[in-house]
């Protein structure tokens, strides 16, 4: 393949070449870094070479497919495995709960027999022929039946509500809002959300009884994995391998081995063969976690000059039998007086887990709608009233530039919602974000320069989809002169070095310094070698286009073959660590969306999303682009259509496939702008990848309302919720 | 999904005898472009012995414009076969917008017109392989007391599915009839009447259509000149999707009055809707603002929405609204 877009070296451009620790030197002048690189292993993921765990085929292995009750809670009466193990090519059909067992939550805690088969179909041919006679128990699924008197308890320790949180002043706050000029008193409510990875969650355990295995993950984390897949399997740490060459979305759901990971194991120990077990799409809605939904009660005040006066919140989180997430209130936005009380109330349903900023999304919904009520409530443009109410200037320069970009200036009614009535009615909104952008110090990259020229950079980390290999091989790329493709990235394999696990936009962060410093040693120690050649001290040594040079007199040079060639017959071979120096936290981010409502059919079409993302030094500018790409789409989705369904009656999940848990698809997608905020100078690297996911649905909804005046205080918006809204208007 | 038997047989005939004769019996499933069977097939709801594939009987996939302009379709054409035919675009508008709306492009390549007519409902208590509902020989209907926003509003008792085809209000506006062959020899019928309601021993079937019984050709009948038509399809997600409500409208006008009309509403009841006495108000009247706002409201009267599908009634009133406009 072609070599990444690179820039002619410029003597500037090597500054950062002339310090004496790794530097990044000014986000403007680098030759290959903040510029649009291509993904390294772009091609092999669109022509289909790229292996995912599901794709791992080995001899002798087996299919495995979980047995999972339909009822989130249920007494086992009887089992039947007799029959599924008379199905031609199946292997193995056992219970893994006895008779009379009493199933205690939807997901993991109905998982109740496995099946292995020599082929996927004889695997689900024998499930299908297992026969489990449940005795259903009340479901206890929604928020309702869990508050309501009598009520069994799902939760830890039988409580159906837990982790109750507050803080405030309550008198201070009542007073308060005798003293606003507006109040909104209003609820919102989020609904639980799936991550819906196009990979569902699984391994491959390559093991035949020896005293070793490999494990295949599609994970979000490879360090250390091998511990927690070593005592299911009953092995040595260091006698397993786990592998994670390419995973097909994680989202935050996809750390550890999971109960799939440890059922394949345990099977793979007593067959004696490689184990295949990747979740059906079923199992994946139904066990491998979710967004938490909310309720969020809420009193906001202002006075008419702006000022966000008061705030009094009563959250409920809705993370099944998991704590569910939100931070805390009021979030982003500075308020005078405010009050909270969160708590998590628990029904018999699957988990939440960590997913794109964990319970932002839920925050921002109700925030962001409340200030967009305040700010119409006083008649003010509610990009003023957020800015009024934003202590951090970053913010405010982020909103102008997305209402510049989605045409906020010239749109009719910026202090009141559009007329309504018949017809179609176009609306702007706005939303903002935050993220903390941390990183660990955990990383070490081994790099190596072969004497014919070749580079190997080598790391534990997983490549999720954010393009961690790229950033692999790209850091050491432009440090040495290179093109990205020219530097191999030898990630995702628990024999490497160790290196960070990939959540809460920590990744960049926490490997970037560390490649950075293994590139500028390997730079160093080459200087050293060349010097002598070139009649030069290594310190006025520059590496740029494939060349080494002296600083001033690029006539002085070698090749970088050549430069290579004077490491003689052994290579070059540098650790890197954590430079703290490299790295930097704590983002912003801005969104706008146009929006189009059709009031004789509900319709909402969004006609132009704009996000803006600091993040210091931007590594990869079409990566960082792609990231707020999917940021907007994932918020577009989870505005319009993304749901989970219970019937509330027998707890069975009627959303358990693509068809009923809908995602938006091509017709969906707006113009979308995705801004680099250059203004951002910081000369450090940190993740960007949550924060560009927060705002977005909010945008839509305060959008929607300016569009028509009609708030909507529960998501998604489909249709039927805008219908019977207007219904109630008119 | 159970394994099965393959058959290929070469005439319709021999497919016919293939299929069993009584009513209880499932052991035989006929597969046409298999976009609804395989689905059927992997949630378990038919676990025949028997798969009866059609793609081995020479002819069903013809699209023929007859002599007298009437248009034989065969079960086996494709959608995309349907919604791409020229004339059809020209002279039956409604059949090709309906044709182009269903599924997914991929869906529209593989699925036919016999299978798009017999497909299945997709109410997801009746998909759920867990939920013993009416329709599965259950005893109750989930959706009329549960979560029934997909639900009809029209014909619904007792059960309450709405047919999802996108052909069939398409090709009963433009007055259709289909044949079917079985061991008895042939027959045809307004494909109007093609369709049961719950109430007319449709609880577990949709059609009349015996289990012995092979669909073979729709015809559509010759129109007549200055027929304008068009299909007004609204889903919840544009990308692919099922309908919540659409309008298959067909209007003749003579100096600027309505000398015909035929209005099938689809996604809003268990058959393919028809609005008798819209079209009798159309009819005779000019076709401006006033008799549109009379005709869509006429459109929704008689609707019985449940407890979380009553957005269906502005809805459709409001898809009348813009098909009619359209056609005005």
């Amino acid at each position: 393949m072609s070599a990444g877009p690179t820039k002619d070296p410029a003597p500037a451009a090597q500054d950062w070449q002339a310090a004496d620790r790794p530097e990044w030197g000014a986000n403007d002048a680098h030759p290959l870094l903040n510029t649009d690189i291509p993904r390294v292993d772009g091609p092999e993921k669109v022509t289909g070479v790229a292996k995912y765990t599901h794709d791992i085929r080995l001899p002798g292995m087996v299919y495995a497919r979980l047995v999972i009750s339909p009822y989130p809670r249920a007494v086992v009466r009887d089992m039947n495995f007799r029959r599924a193990r008379r199905v031609p090519g199946v292997v193995h059909a056992e219970p893994l709960e006895e008779e009379g067992v009493q199933l205690l939550f939807q997901g993991a805690g109905g998982v109740v027999g496995i099946v292995a088969g020599e082929s996927p179909e004889a695997a689900e041919a024998g499930r299908a022929e297992v026969s489990i006679d449940y005795e259903a128990l009340e479901p206890v699924v929604t928020p309702e039946q869990a508050l309501a008197d009598g009520a069994p308890g799902v939760g830890r320790g039988g409580r159906n509500v837990s982790s109750v949180e507050s803080h405030g002043d309550q008198q201070a706050v009542a007073a308060a809002i005798g003293g606003c000029d507006h109040v909104v008193q209003a609820t919102y409510r989020v609904p639980v959300q799936h991550h819906v990875s196009l990979e569902t969650h699984g391994v491959v355990v390559d093991y035949d009884g020896g005293d070793s295995a490999v494990v295949y993950h599609s994970s979000q984390n490879v360090t250390g994995a091998n511990r927690e897949f070593s005592n299911y399997l009953g092995l040595d740490a260091d006698k397993v391998t786990v592998l994670v060459q390419n995973v097909g979305g994680g989202f935050g759901a996809k750390f550890g081995a999971g109960l799939e990971g440890r059922l394949a194991c345990e099977l793979a120990v007593e067959l004696k063969r490689p184990v295949h077990l990747m979740l059906t799409r079923e199992d994946e809605f139904l066990m491998a976690g979710n967004r938490s939904g909310s309720e969020q009660r809420m009193v906001g005040g202002a006075s008419s000059d702006g000022t966000f006066k008061v705030l009094a919140v009563e959250a409920d989180k809705h993370g099944g039998v998991g704590q569910g997430a939100l931070p805390r209130p009021p979030y982003i936005y500075t308020v005078e007086n405010s009050v909270a009380e969160v708590r998590s109330v628990h029904t018999a349903t699957d988990s939440s887990r960590a997913m794109r900023a964990p319970g932002h999304p839920q925050a921002s919904f109700a925030m962001e709608s409340m200030i967009d009520e305040l700010a119409y409530g006083i008649r003010m443009d509610p990009v003023e009233f957020r800015k009024k109410n934003l202590a951090d200037p970053v913010w405010h320069r982020q909103l102008d530039r997305v209402a510049e970009e989605i045409g906020w200036h010239d749109h009719p009614h910026r202090t009141q919602p559009g007329p309504g009535g018949d017809g179609v009615h176009v609306g702007i909104g706005f939303g903002v974000a935050v993220w903390g952008s941390r990183s660990r110090d955990v990383t070490v990259v081994d790099l190596r320069v072969e004497p014919d020229g070749g580079v190997t950079a080598s790391t534990a980390v997983q490549d999720i989809g954010q393009g961690a290999r790229t950033l692999v091989a790209a850091i050491v790329a432009e440090e040495l002169g290179l093109d990205a493709p020219e530097v191999r990235a030898e990630i995702g394999d628990s024999r490497l070095p160790p290196a960070v696990g990939s959540g809460g936009s920590t990744t960049t962060g926490s490997i970037g310094p560390s490649i950075k410093d293994a590139a500028y040693q390997a730079r160093v120690e080459l200087s050293k070698r060349v010097a002598p050649l070139l009649d030069a001290e290594p310190g006025e040594l520059r590496f740029a286009g494939h060349r080494v040079f002296v600083a001033g007199d690029t006539g002085r040079s070698l090749s970088w073959r050549e430069a290579c060639a004077a490491l003689g017959d052994a290579p070059l071979r540098v650790t890197g660590r954590f430079q703290p120096h490299l790295r930097d936290q704590g983002i912003h981010g801005a969104q706008a969306a146009k929006v189009q409502v059709d009031m004789l059919t509900g319709r909402v079409d969004v006609l132009k999303m704009v996000s803006i993302q600091d993040q210091g030094l931007p590594l990869n500018r079409m990566a960082i682009r792609s990231q707020m790409n999917g940021g907007m789409i994932q918020a577009l989705s989870f505005a319009l259509f993304e749901e989970r369904v219970l019937d509330p009656d027998t707890g069975i999940m009627l959303s358990s496939d693509m068809e009923n848990y809908k995602i938006a698809g091509c017709r969906e997608m707006p113009e979308l702008v995705a801004i680099i905020d250059d203004e951002d100078t910081r000369e450090a690297v940190m993740g960007m990848a949550e924060a560009s996911n927060i705002p977005g649905h909010s945008a839509i909804g305060n959008a929607i309302y300016n569009a028509c005046g009609l708030r909507l205080r529960d998501m998604p918006f489909t249709p039927d919720r805008i219908l019977t809204a207007l219904g109630g208007m008119s | 999904m159970k394994t099965f038997d393959l058959q290929r047989p070469a005439t319709v005939e021999e497919a016919a005898g293939l299929l069993p004769s009584d009513r209880a019996d499932r052991s035989a499933v006929l597969l046409a472009g298999g976009q609804d069977l395989l689905g059927e097939l992997k949630d378990d709801l038919v676990a025949p012995e028997r798969v009866v594939s059609l793609s081995g009987v020479p002819g069903l996939d013809a699209l023929t414009w007859r002599d007298d302009g009437s248009l034989a379709i065969g079960a086996l054409v494709t959608l995309a076969d349907l919604e791409e035919e020229p004339r059809v675009r020209a002279e039956l508008a409604v059949l090709a917008e309906a044709a182009g709306q269903v599924g997914s492009p991929q869906i529209r390549a593989a699925g036919t017109v016999g299978g798009n007519l017999n497909q299945r409902p997709r109410c997801w208590y009746y998909r759920d392989p867990d939920s013993v509902c009416l329709k599965k020989g259950g005893t109750h209907c989930f959706a009329q007391l549960g979560l029934n926003k997909y639900n009809a509003i029209f014909g619904g008792g007792p059960t309450y599915i709405v047919h999802p085809s996108d052909l069939a209000p398409a090709l009963v506006a433009l007055g259709a009839t289909v044949e079917l062959v079985g061991p008895s020899g042939a027959r045809t019928m307004p494909l109007e009447r093609y369709y049961l309601l719950p109430e007319q021993d449709g609880i577990t079937r949709e059609t009349v259509r015996l289990p012995g019984e092979v669909m073979t050709q729709v015809v559509v009948p010759a129109q007549e000149a200055g027929l304008r038509s068009t299909y007004l399809k609204f889903r919840e997600r544009s990308s692919y999707d099922w309908a919540l409500s659409a309008v298959a409208a067909g209007i003749r006008t003579e100096g600027g009055v309505v000398t015909s009309a035929r209005l099938v509403l689809g996604g809003v009841a268990p058959t393919p809707w028809r609005c008798p006495s819209t079209e009798a108000l159309l009819v005779g009247r000019p076709l401006d603002a006033d008799t549109i706002r009379d005709a869509a409201r006429d459109a929704v009267r008689g609707a019985q929405p449940l407890s979380q599908n009553g957005y269906k009634v502005p809805l459709t009133q409001g898809l009348v609204t813009r098909a009619l406009s359209a056609l005005a």
